[in-house]
Parts: structure tokens; sequence; C-alpha cells
């Protein structure tokens, strides 16, 4: 009885609305969001069971609802008020108003179930429950990032960049550029000759990414070098894609690469082949080529997945010398227990600069050793300052959002 | 102009996609979502080069009756199949009843499970190899691999005495020397990574347009 009583008194108390509403935006912001803030009314977690954001143009209204259910105790949101402004508009202003929702409170039935509406919704929330009266807030978006974090890594990039260029013009006027000796980048020639002596192709994999992803970049510069040595060594290529965009420039850079070698006439379309876009589809076509065509190198310089191991499998299985390079760590083991030789992590960047022993190459390597030396000198002084409690190199590395 | 023309697209927007980064503004970011979306037309495009080049590279082979020419009459006979089946379902194509779905479900999906089921077998074959104590870093690594394996089978646990440690020790080589090699990899190909991107939008690595750049 005690327990209805209870309950019934639960479902007719109104909610008290939250008070203190603030709209801001956020800082370091792109001006899309706007960060809303409230006091939770006493009767948060009791009759209240959680708050809604309404949202609208104008003071008055229409609202839309643009969060329903944020459960009790929440005080904090972050509006996103437009996810494309080349559609919808960035405007001025916008109006915010946060609803309690009332424990057991009969949920809102739509016209039609399959449609919702928003602004449905939020009406019949305005009518049914207590809420903030509207507050006004302006997008405000800014040009440059100026958290600490991200200032020190625009700064990095920028010494980066600027030692390269530096380097790069010493090594043209003729200093020379040390860089240790790297086995596995030194196979790959050896590689060539061997497929070369066999009278069998060598078999070049980029990877399974999207040509976007700096690991498949960097293996189209690789595939430059090779595809000119095999040229040069008048041996076959076979290159298999796995993305057609990755197929169409993997292309050019061969063809490039032949031309270079003087033997345009070699290159033949054929040998640059896209397989398919699913990743097992094209392991079982890529393991076919290995069967049936027998390279006597096989590259697989890029990104990998489950299909690493496949593929350095069917390649041993084979008898072919095989050279790894990638920086997904989670296949670095199955290459380095199936292949002769790995690129680990930043040596397949390294690959094209070694390969092509051109001065202006090598030395931009030298500009980043210089930054991995400041990485390694910022993590053991950062490791000793915050064990001291001094977090000043911590927030130097910490980037935060990104707006 | 043939070699400038890439290089001097490819720094304006190398340097317009980094931006993105460190300029947060709305009016920028859509410049950038408008970039992403031609890449995206692009590849999308490509898909159709993709097409031919599968035809033009195996149907050859099919007519001439090269070595293996029946799996490419399968694979090409697969190809029309499926693209007939996806345009004539239309939206349609993955309910229920649909040709197109047939093909995903009862041939795409069980093929794709046994290319990644041979996984097991080769782990196991590549394992045999790789834990061969040839030298003393294989050793170690034939140690950590068996105390790991132990460590994370029931019957680890239930071994007298080793049994309680064996899970201490595996959490030990999972969090500290193999977490700790990770990181070294991650922070060495981030800036490697860093250092390829700027090669190639200051167009010092020209690799790509062939090496007399």
């Amino acid at each position: 009885m005690t327990t209805l009583l209870i309950h019934l008194w639960v479902s007719l108390a109104v909610a008290a609305p939250p008070t203190g509403l603030t709209v801001e935006p956020p800082p370091h912001n792109g001006g899309l969001n706007l960060d809303l803030s409230w006091e939770l009314p006493e009767d948060d977690g009791g009759a209240v069971s959680g708050y809604a954001v309404l949202r609208a143009t104008d003071e008055a209204g229409p609202y839309v609802l643009v969060a329903d259910a944020l459960p009790a105790g929440t005080h904090t949101f972050r509006d996103k008020v437009t996810t494309d402004p080349r559609v919808d508009p960035l405007l001025d202003t916008y109006w915010y108003r946060i609803v309690s929702l009332e424990l057991g409170a009969a949920p809102f039935v739509p016209a039609d179930p399959d449609t919702p509406d928003p602004e449905a919704h939020a009406s019949w929330m305005l009518s049914s429950f207590a809420a903030t009266a509207p507050v006004v807030g302006q997008p405000r978006a800014v040009w440059i990032n100026t958290r600490l974090g991200w200032l020190h890594l625009m700064a990095l990039i920028g010494v980066v960049g600027g030692l390269m260029l530096y380097y790069a013009r010493r090594a043209q006027q003729g200093e020379e550029i040390f860089i240790r000796r790297i086995p596995g980048i030194d196979a790959i020639e050896e590689g060539i000759g061997r497929a070369t002596e066999m009278g069998r192709p060598v078999l070049y994999v980029p990877g399974i990414d999207e040509l976007q992803d700096i690991q498949t970049i960097a293996s189209m510069l690789i595939l430059g070098q090779v595809s000119e040595t095999v040229a040069e060594y008048q041996a076959d290529l076979i290159v298999s894609c796995c993305i057609p965009i990755v197929r169409e420039v993997a292309d050019e850079v061969v063809k490039a690469g032949f031309y270079q070698a003087g033997h345009p006439d070699a290159y033949n379309p054929a040998d640059v082949r896209f397989i398919s876009s699913e990743q097992f589809a094209f392991t079982a076509g890529t393991n076919g080529i290995i069967h049936r065509e027998k390279p006597a190198t096989n590259l697989y310089l890029g990104r990998f997945f489950a299909e690493s191991l496949i593929l350095a499998e069917t390649g041993f299985v084979n008898r072919s010398i095989q050279i790894a390079g990638t920086a997904e760590a989670t296949q670095l083991p199955f290459f380095v227990a199936a292949c002769d030789y790995t690129l680990i992590g930043e040596e397949l960047f390294a690959v094209s600069a070694y390969l092509s022993r051109d001065p202006r190459l090598v030395s931009s390597l030298k500009a980043s050793d210089f930054i991995k030396i400041y990485v390694v000198v910022c993590l053991l002084l950062g490791t000793l300052l915050n064990t001291l409690g001094y977090t000043y190199l911590v927030q130097l590395f910490t980037l935060g959002e990104g707006g | 102009m043939r070699r400038t023309a890439p290089l001097v697209v490819t720094f304006v927007v190398g340097v317009i996609m980094v931006g993105e980064y460190f300029i947060p503004h709305y009016r920028y970011r859509m410049i950038t979502a408008e970039l992403i979306e031609w890449g995206l037309v692009l590849a999308a495009a490509a898909f159709v080069l993709g097409l031919i080049n599968l035809v033009q590279v195996n149907l050859p082979k099919v007519i001439r009756r090269e070595q293996d020419w029946a799996y490419k009459l399968v694979m090409l006979i697969a190809l029309v199949c499926t693209i007939t089946a996806g345009a004539l379902g239309g939206k349609d194509r993955l309910g229920d009843g649909q040709i197109y779905k047939w093909i995903f479900d009862f041939l795409f999906t069980p093929l794709n499970a046994t290319m990644f089921s041979l996984l097991a077998f080769y782990i196991a074959s590549a394992a045999f190899r790789a834990f061969r104590a040839r030298n003393v870093d294989a050793a170690l690594l034939l140690g950590a691999a068996v105390v790991v394996m132990i460590a994370r089978v029931p019957i680890g646990e239930s071994i007298p005495v080793i049994g309680d440690y064996l899970p201490k020790i595996m959490n030990w080589i999972m969090d500290v020397p193999n977490i700790a090699a990770r990181r070294a990899i991650f922070i060495g190909a981030a800036l490697g990574a860093v250092a390829t991107g700027l090669r190639v939008i200051l167009g010092i690595e020209r690799s790509h347009l062939g090496s007399d750049g």
C-alpha cells in the first residue's frame, strides 16, 4: 500500500525545471558547437528521471528535440548546431530550453511511428513537462587552435619541414650524408636480381588500405623505385592491388618507373592488377598469383591486416624470397615469422629514400632523426619531471580535442 | 609542366589538408570537406576502372585457354552474375528473397570465412618455424611465447606450483616489454609518417613521378 502511494505521489508530482541554464561556445572551437550547462533541480533522480534539450532558431520557437532522455545527474551537453554548414547554414543565434522529464510519464506517441518528428516531440514535451526559460547562444569560431599541445605539434611539423629543406639544400651542395645499412632494404635489390636470374616475376603487394593511408603512400613511393630497378634488370613485375584507386596510382607509378629506366616498351598494364576490394577475396586472388605465376620475390610493403600471414605463408611454401614492411604493429610478428626480411615501422618510410640514393631524400631522413632525438629526450625528461610532480612536459604533448 | 603541375597540386592540397588539424574554423572545414568529397568521388570512379582491369587481365587468359583458365572463367561469371543481381535488385537487393542477398549470404560469406579460418593453420606452421631456439633472441621469443600460451589456457593455472604465477608473468610480459616495444614502433612510425608526408608535400620526394625529378 505504501509503495503504491509513493508511486502515485511520484507520478503525480510536477518535476521542477533546471535552473541557471547557460549556453556558451566552447573555446578553440570551429563554430559548430555550443556548450550547455545547467544546475540540477532538487528532485533530480527522484521525480526528475532525466532531461531533454530543445533548440530553436527563434525565441518563440518552434523548438526541435536535439537530445532526449539524458540521464538524471546530467548537467552539461554539447550541441552540434549543424552537421554540414554547406547544407544547413550556420546561424548567428540559437535558443535553447532544457526540459525535466518526469518519472513514470507516458512516452510521446508520434502521429506516424515510422517518421520521427523532432518538432512535434519538442512541442509535446513543452506542453507536458516543466522547462527552463529560453536562453540564447551564439556560436563563435576561432581560426587557430591555440591549445599548447596543438601549437607545439604545429611547431614540430614546421621544424621538421624546415630541417628537411635545409639538409636537402646542403646535400645538393655536395655534402655527404651517412645512412645506416638496413639489410631488409638491401635485400629488395638482391631479390629483384634473383627474380631476373630465375626468370620469374617479382610480386609487389602495396597493402590493403586506401590510398590516403600514409603507409600506402609510402608503398607507392617505394613501388616507383622498385619498378625502375625491375625495368633496369629487365625482369617482370606483378602488382596486386586491393583498392581500385590504388591500382590506378600504382599503374602510373610503374609506368613512370619503366619509362625512367629507359624501357617503356617493357611496361605491361595487365601486370598491375586489381583483384578485389574484399579482404579475403583479395587474399585468395593474390595467393592464386603466388601459386600459379611462382614469383621469385614477394614484396609486401604497406598496411596489412589478417591477410598478412596467409600471404606470407603461401609465399614461404612457394620458396619465394620475401621482404615485408609495415607500421601495423599487430601484423609485424606474422611477417617476422614468415618472411626473410621485415622492415619495422619507420624503416618502411625510409625505403624510398634509401633505394633512390638521392642525396636530397637521404638528407631528409636526418631531419626526422633530429625530431626523434628530441622526442626521446622529452620522454626521458617528462618521465622524470612527472615523477617529481611537474606536469609541464606532459601538457606540451597533450592535444585534447581538435575543435 | 608535366612534373611541376602535380608538385604544385600536391603542395597546395597537402598544406590545406594538414591545416585542417590546426584551423578549426568551420569555413575552413567546409573547404577540406569538399576536397575529401572529391577524393571519394575519384575513388568511386576508380571502381569502374578496376572492373575494366579485372576483365582485361582475365578474359584474354580464358580465351587463350591459359593455365587455370577455368578459375578465371568462374570469376568472370560470378562477376557478371553479382552485378546483374545487384542491378536488378536495386535498392532492395539486400532484402529477403533477393538473389543478391542469397549470393552474399550463401556464397560470399562462407567463402570469406573459409579464407579467414585458414589463418589458424598458417599461424601454427609459422609459429613452429619461428619458435625454434636457434639463437638467444629466438630462445627468448620461444620462452615468452610458451609462458603466454600456457597462461592463456585454463590448464595453465592448474599446473602445480607455477600455475599461480603464470598469469602474473604473462601480464608482465604483455604489459611491460610488449607495450614498450609497441610504443617504440608507434613513435618511430609516426615520425616516419610525418617525414614521408612532408617529403611529398614539399616536393623533395618525387619517386612516384619518376626518380629524375
